[in-house]
């Protein structure tokens, strides 16, 4: 199946994970500041905000890593190991810092 | 009950971070006999991550707003509103992380440095944030707890 370094679900889903760590920092920011709008419709979905936000993210987690691994044919995107070890490591450091430095400046 | 639903938290937290450590030893010094090993120690930490995740969530949304107004009146109100806020929506990363874990281990491992590289810095975040989420919880308590003690008296 793979003469490659990585299968093309690890790369899929690698990327969408990172995809959806930064989604989730710019989310926190976006619900947080529009309560009347976004948090209250949040609410609605699921009666809690916080399930609301985890099941998207969870959501976009699998839709997007089942779109990637689809793309090129159904070869699915190709990237090294280290190429998606830096988007991982980035994606945590930029989703951890917008979400930190939101609620440590609020 | 709401008390070993609270403590079943940081347990499946540290058995998951614990699982992270051994398959960081595990995949830094892989064979291809012990390739199956790594991945079954995959699924473990990713299933502890999510039993963290489904207690710490049940009893945060259901049982945690007692303790959230006595925080916000205590000596320590940044316990909920840097340390909890930060730690609700960051454990979303580790979940997805926690998951990516299995998926990448099930490349082939002993074969290729790339794919063992990228599950030991895999596991590397999960250990970290799970860390992070340790921590956190640390501070919660303590914000709990000094918002429970009576004001010193004075001197």
């Amino acid at each position: 199946m793979q003469d490659r370094e990585l299968s093309n679900a690890t790369v899929s889903f690698g990327l969408s994970a990172a995809i959806v760590n930064v989604f989730n920092g710019l989310l926190v920011i976006l619900k947080e500041s529009n309560q009347d709008t976004l948090l209250a419709w949040m609410k609605t979905v699921t009666f809690h905000h916080w399930i609301t936000h985890g099941l998207l993210d969870l959501i976009l987690f699998v839709v997007i890593g089942f779109i990637l691994s689809k793309t090129n044919a159904g070869k699915g995107v190709s990237m090294s190991a280290n190429a998606l070890i830096l988007v991982l490591v980035l994606s945590v450091v930029i989703g951890y810092t917008l979400i930190a430095g939101f609620f440590l400046l609020e | 009950m709401s008390d070993l639903i609270l403590l079943s938290h940081p347990l499946f937290g540290v058995l998951g971070i614990l699982a992270g450590v051994w398959v960081l030893v595990d995949a830094l010094n892989v064979t291809p006999q012990t390739e199956g090993r790594v991945r079954s120690v995959s699924m473990l930490a990713a299933a502890l991550i999510w039993l963290a995740y489904i207690f710490g969530g049940y009893w945060y949304v259901f049982s945690y707003t007692p303790e959230k107004a006595i925080i916000l009146k205590g000596p320590w109100p940044f316990a909920h509103a840097f340390f909890m806020e930060t730690k609700e929506h960051a454990f979303f990363m580790l979940l997805l992380l926690a998951t990516f874990l299995p998926i990448a281990a099930r490349n082939k491992l002993a074969a290729s440095p790339g794919a063992r590289k990228l599950v030991c810095w895999t596991a590397v975040l999960v250990i970290g944030l799970g860390l992070m989420m340790d921590g956190s919880g640390a501070f919660i308590s303590m914000g709990v707890k000094l918002g429970l003690m009576p004001a010193a008296a004075p001197m």
